[in-house]
C-alpha cells in the first residue's frame, strides 16, 4: 500500500464531544445476538434514559458507548459508533474514550481508599500530581455532585465508612473528576431509597449543563421525571427513540405502549 | 436402652474422645516443654539465655553441678530473624509478584502449569532444598564469597524459595478476591489495565497479601534442616552475607543427639523460646486476617498528629509512585517473577536429575541391594523400607484420631460450643508448631517411653501428631460438602446418626479424605527434623521390626549429603525423593479436581435443570 495511515493511536486531540451517533450496530456474545441492528442519535448536553425489560440489552448497549464490552471474551460489536467525529472503534487509545466517556454502575463501587483518593484517581492516573491542583480537582467535582458540604471534614476517610446514597454521588464525583463529556449510568438508582434517588435525579438535572447523560434505569417515572429523550429497548431491538413526552404521551409503537402501561416486561 | 441406643452413645464417646486427643497432644507439648526446659532457665537465668551471645555448652553440666559451659542464645534469635527477614526480602518480593502475574498478566494456557510448578516447589521435601543448597548455591556462591558460600545469603536464598508457594496462594486468593466492580469503575475512568491493577486491585487485597507474608514468616521461622544444610552453623552473629551463623532450629538438630543434661534443658529452652516467636507470628497472622473480615472499616487513630503525617507520608508516596510511574515497574516485576518461578524449578528439578539419574540407572546396587556393614557400597533399600513403614504406621494412629476428630466437630457440634472452640484452637496451634519441636517433643516423651533409643515406632507416632491438623481440617473442609439434605433423607428414612454417618456421610466425603491421606503420605516422606532423633538416623539393614531404628530416604538423604563421600548417591537419593513426592503431590492433586468436577457436574446438571424449567 502505497498510502499510510496514520497509525499513532496517542492521537491525542480526538476531537469528543458530546454527542453520540450509532448507526446500524449489532452485538454478539459468542453465538447470541444481543443487539440488533441500532441506529440513534444521541444528543450532546441532554439527558436520554432507556427502558426497557430485564435482558432486551440495555446494558450491553451502554457498555458499547465505552467500549467496557472489550472486557468480554467473545463478544462481537458490529456498525458504527461515533462521538463527534470520532469512530471509537477505529484506531483510537480506548483510556482516551473511557475518560471522555464517564460511566456509574448499578451498584456504588467506590475504592477502599480514602474520598480524596478515591476522586484523585481519575486526574493521577493522567498526571496530575501536585497537591494544590488534586485539592481544587477535588473540591470542585465533590461540588458538582453535591456533597461538599457532607464530605469536607471526611475527605481522608475511607469511602466504604459511607452510606450507599453518599457512595454513589462520590461515584459520580469520581467520574466528573476527569471532566468527561458525557456520563453512562446503569440503573444508578436501583440500590437505593428514595431521598438519595432524587439527590442523584436533581444532580443529573445539574449536571446535563455541560454533560451528556445517558441513563438506563427500570423506574419510568424516573425515565420520564428527568430525560429529555428516551429509548424503548426490546430483546436486543430499538424499538422506539423519541422525546420523552411522545413516548409516555402517545408512543408509536403498540410495544411500548403495552411495556409503559405494564401490561408486559 | 436399646442395643442401636448404646452404639449410638458409644459412637459419640468415641468420635469427642478423639478429638479430645488433640487437646492433650497440645498441653502435652507445653507441659514437657515447659517441665523439660523450667530448670535450666533456673540454672542458666532467663536473662542471660536469651540475651547471652555465648554459647559453649559443656556436656558434663548438670542442674546440681557448677556449671562450666556458656548457654546464650542471642546470636541464634539474631541469626533467626535475620534469615527471617531475608526470606522475606527474597520470597516475599517474589511471591508478591508472582501472585499478581498469576491473577492480571498470565496468559490463559500458562496459568494452569504455572500453578502447578508452585505447588510442586511447596511438594519438595526441605533436605532437598539443602542439598541444592550443597551441591549448587554454596559452590556458585563461592566465586564471590570469601568463604565457602554459606552464609546469610545462601540461607535467605533458600528460605526465600521455600515460602514463595505459601505466599503466592495465599496471595492469589485475596488478590481473586477483588471485586470485578473495582475493576471496572476504575477502567471506567480512563485507567489501563496495569494502572488499575497496582493502584486499586493490588492496594484492595493488601491485608490479604500481608496476611500472606506473615505465614511465609512463620514458615521461615521454623524451618531447619534446608537452613542447618546452608548455614554453615557457627553459634555467631551474620555479620555479613558470607559467615557461618546458626539459627535456633539448627541449634536443636546440631547438638541434641549428644547433649548433656543441662545443655538439653537449654536446647529444649531453645524450642520454647522459638515456639512463642512462632505463636506470636500466629496471633499476628490472625490479628490480620480477622481485620481482612472487617477490612471496611477505616482504620483512624484517635491522634490527630499522627494522623496528619500518616497523610502527609502517605501523600508524598503516592505523589511519587506516580511520578515515577511505579505501575509500569510492577508490570515489570509480575512478568520477570512469574519467568523466575518456574526457572526455579526447571533449575532445582533438572540439576538434581542431570546429576542423579546416571547413578541411579548405572548402580542398581543402590535401590535394591543389600546392606553391608563396612562396605563401600551405600543402598538406600533400607531407607525406603523404614520411609513405608513410617507412612503405614503414623497413618494407622493420624487417619482415625483425625477423621474421628473431624466427624464429631462437624457432625455432634455446634460452632460456638466451647469445647469445640478448644478443638479448634489447639489443631490450630498444632499446625504451627515447627517440625523440630515435634521431635525435640517425640524425644522426650516417645522415645523414653520405648526404652530410651530411637525407633520406628516412636518416629511414627510423632510424626503422626504432626499429621493431625492437616487430616482434621480438609476431612472437614470435606464434610461440609456434603449437602445437608442427604443426611436428613437418611435420618428420614428412621437410620441412626452412626449409620448415617457410615453410610451416607463418609462415603460421600471419601475423596477429600483421600486426597488428605495421599497429601499427608506426602509429609511423612519429606520430612527429615522430626525423625532425626526420634526414628534414626543411621543408614543400616532393612528394620525387622518396629522397635528397630532406621533412616527414612529424606533422612539419608541428609546424612549422605553432609559426609562428602557418597555425593553421587545423595544426588540420586534426591531423585527418588523428589519423584516420590512429585508424584504423590500430583495424585493427590488429580484426585482433588475429580472431586471438584464432580461437584461441578452436579452443579451444571441443577443448571439445565433450571432452564428447563424456566
Ligand atoms: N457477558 C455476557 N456473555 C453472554 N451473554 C451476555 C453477557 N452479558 C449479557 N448477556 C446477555 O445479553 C442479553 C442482554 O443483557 P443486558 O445485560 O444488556 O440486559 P439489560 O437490558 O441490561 O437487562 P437488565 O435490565 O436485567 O440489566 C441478555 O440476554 C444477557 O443474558
Ligand atoms: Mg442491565
Amino acid at each position: 500500500m502505497l498510502i499510510r495511515k496514520n497509525r499513532n493511536p496517542q492521537n491525542n486531540e480526538l476531537s469528543f464531544n458530546g454527542h453520540i451517533s450509532v448507526s446500524n450496530a449489532s452485538l454478539w456474545y459468542e453465538d447470541f445476538q444481543a443487539l440488533k441492528n441500532i441506529s440513534i442519535e444521541i444528543p450532546e448536553n441532554q439527558i436520554t434514559a432507556f427502558i426497557g425489560p430485564s435482558g432486551c440489552g440495555k446494558s450491553t448497549f451502554l457498555k458499547c458507548l465505552n467500549r467496557m464490552n472489550d472486557l468480554v471474551d467473545n463478544c462481537r460489536v458490529e456498525g458504527s459508533f461515533k462521538i463527534g467525529d470520532v469512530d471509537i472503534y477505529g484506531k483510537i487509545d480506548v483510556n482516551e474514550l473511557r475518560k471522555n466517556v464517564g460511566m456509574v454502575f448499578q451498584k456504588p463501587n467506590p475504592f477502599p481508599m480514602s474520598v480524596y483518593d478515591n476522586i484523585a484517581y481519575g486526574p493521577r492516573t493522567f498526571g496530575i500530581t501536585k497537591r494544590q491542583e488534586l485539592d481544587e480537582i477535588v473540591e470542585s467535582s465533590l461540588r458538582q455532585a453535591a456533597m461538599w458540604d457532607d464530605l469536607k471534614d471526611r475527605l481522608f476517610e475511607s469511602a466504604l465508612g459511607l452510606s450507599g446514597g453518599q457512595q454513589q454521588r462520590l461515584c459520580i464525583a469520581r467520574a466528573l473528576a476527569v471532566k468527561p463529556k458525557i456520563i453512562l449510568m446503569d440503573e444508578p438508582t436501583s440500590a437505593l431509597d428514595p431521598i438519595s434517588t432524587g439527590k442523584i435525579e436533581e444532580l443529573c438535572e445539574e449536571l446535563k449543563k455541560d454533560t451528556t447523560i445517558v441513563i438506563v434505569t427500570h423506574n419510568m417515572q424516573q425515565a420520564s421525571r428527568i430525560s429529555d429523550k428516551t429509548g424503548f429497548f426490546l430483546l436486543g431491538e430499538l424499538v422506539e427513540y423519541d422525546n420523552t413526552d411522545n413516548i409516555f404521551t402517545s408512543p408509536n409503537d403498540e410495544r411500548t405502549e403495552r411495556y409503559i402501561t405494564g401490561r408486559f416486561g | 436402652m436399646t442395643a442401636t441406643k448404646i452404639k449410638e452413645k458409644a459412637g459419640k464417646a468415641l468420635f469427642a474422645s478423639s478429638a479430645i486427643i488433640c487437646i492433650v497432644a497440645v498441653l502435652a507439648i507445653f507441659v514437657f516443654l515447659i517441665i523439660k526446659s523450667a530448670p535450666a532457665f533456673q540454672k542458666i537465668g532467663v536473662f542471660d539465655f536469651i540475651f547471652g551471645d555465648k554459647w559453649s555448652p559443656n556436656r558434663e553440666d548438670t542442674y546440681n553441678s557448677d556449671m562450666s559451659g556458656k548457654y546464650g542464645i542471642f546470636t541464634m534469635i539474631i541469626g533467626t530473624v535475620s534469615a527471617t527477614i531475608g526470606a522475606l526480602l527474597i520470597g516475599g518480593t517474589l511471591g508478591y509478584f508472582t501472585s499478581i502475574f498469576l491473577v492480571f498478566y498470565c496468559p490463559k494456557g500458562l496459568k494452569k502449569p504455572l500453578n502447578t510448578v508452585i505447588n510442586l516447589l511447596a511438594g519438595i521435601p526441605s533436605v532437598v532444598y539443602g542439598f541444592f543448597g550443597i551441591a549448587f548455591l554454596l559452590p556458585t556462591l563461592s566465586n564471590i564469597a570469601p568463604n565457602n558460600g554459606s552464609g546469610l545469603l545462601a540461607t535467605s536464598i533458600i528460605l526465600g524459595i521455600m515460602i514463595l508457594p505459601t505466599v503466592v496462594s495465599l496471595s492469589k486468593t485475596s488478590l481473586e478476591a477483588v471485586p470485578s466492580t473495582y475493576y471496572q469503575g476504575s477502567l471506567a475512568t480512563g485507567a489501563d489495565h496495569t494502572k488499575t491493577v497496582f493502584r486499586v486491585m493490588v492496594p484492595s487485597a493488601s491485608s490479604g497479601i500481608m496476611a500472606s507474608l506473615v505465614l511465609g514468616i512463620g514458615r521461615a521461622l521454623g524451618e531447619t534442616m534446608a537452613v542447618v544444610m546452608v548455614a554453615g552453623n557457627a553459634p555467631t552473629y551474620p555479620y555479613s552475607l558470607f559467615n557461618s551463623f546458626r539459627v535456633m532450629t539448627a541449634n536443636i538438630v546440631m547438638e541434641m543427639g549428644y547433649a548433656g543434661e543441662l545443655q538439653e534443658g537449654a536446647l529444649v529452652a531453645t524450642g520454647v523460646v522459638l515456639l512463642v516467636f512462632v505463636l506470636l507470628v500466629n496471633l499476628l497472622f490472625n490479628l490480620i486476617s480477622n481485620k481482612m473480615v472487617r477490612s471496611a472499616v477505616s482504620s483512624k487513630s484517635n491522634f490527630k498528629w499522627f494522623n496528619s503525617i500518616r497523610q502527609k507520608i502517605n501523600d508524598k508516596v503516592t505523589q511519587i509512585s506516580y511520578k515515577i510511574n511505579s505501575s509500569k515497574i510492577g508490570e515489570i516485576g509480575a512478568k520477570a517473577s512469574g519467568l523466575l518461578v518456574s526457572g526455579v524449578l526447571i533449575l532445582i528439578v533438572g540439576f538434581i536429575f542431570i546429576k542423579g539419574m546416571p547413578t541411579l540407572v548405572t548402580t542398581p546396587h543402590l535401590l535394591i541391594g543389600k546392606f553391608e556393614f563396612g562396605s563401600e557400597k551405600i543402598t538406600i533399600l533400607p531407607a525406603l523400607v523404614c520411609t513405608l513403614f513410617a507412612v503405614i504406621l503414623s497413618l494407622l494412629f493420624a487417619v482415625p484420631i483425625g477423621v474421628a476428630t473431624a466427624i464429631f466437630l462437624n457432625e455432634y457440634t455446634s460452632k460456638s460450643n466451647f469445647i469445640v472452640k478448644m478443638i479448634r484452637g489447639a489443631i490450630d496451634i498444632l499446625a504451627g508448631v515447627p517440625s523440630i519441636v515435634y521431635g525435640l517433643f517425640g524425644m522426650i516423651t516417645f522415645v523414653k517411653l520405648f526404652g530410651g533409643s530411637s525407633s520406628i515406632i516412636a518416629g511414627s507416632l510423632t510424626i503422626s501428631i504432626m499429621l493431625l491438623p492437616t487430616i482434621v481440617r480438609s476431612t472437614e473442609e470435606s464434610l461440609k460438602s456434603v449437602p445437608m439434605s442427604l443426611r436428613e433423607a437418611s435420618l428420614a428414612l428412621g437410620a441412626g446418626k452412626m449409620r448415617t454417618i457410615f453410610k451416607v456421610v463418609l462415603p460421600s466425603s471419601l475423596p477429600g479424605i483421600l486426597s488428605a491421606i495421599i497429601l499427608s503420605i506426602g509429609r511423612v516422606v519429606s520430612e527429615s527434623a522430626p525423625l532425626l532423633y526420634t526414628m534414626g538416623s543411621v543408614i543400616k539393614a532393612v528394620p525387622t521390626n518396629i522397635f528397630d531404628s532406621g533412616a527414612t530416604l529424606a533422612v539419608a538423604l541428609y546424612k549422605l549429603s553432609g559426609e562428602g563421600w557418597y555425593i553421587n548417591e545423595a544426588y540420586a537419593t534426591a531423585v527418588v525423593l523428589i519423584i516420590l513426592v512429585l508424584g504423590l503431590n500430583l495424585i493427590a492433586e488429580t484426585v482433588g479436581n475429580k472431586l471438584r468436577t464432580g461437584l461441578k457436574g452436579e452443579n451444571n446438571v441443577n443448571k439445565k435443570k433450571s432452564k428447563s424449567t424456566e
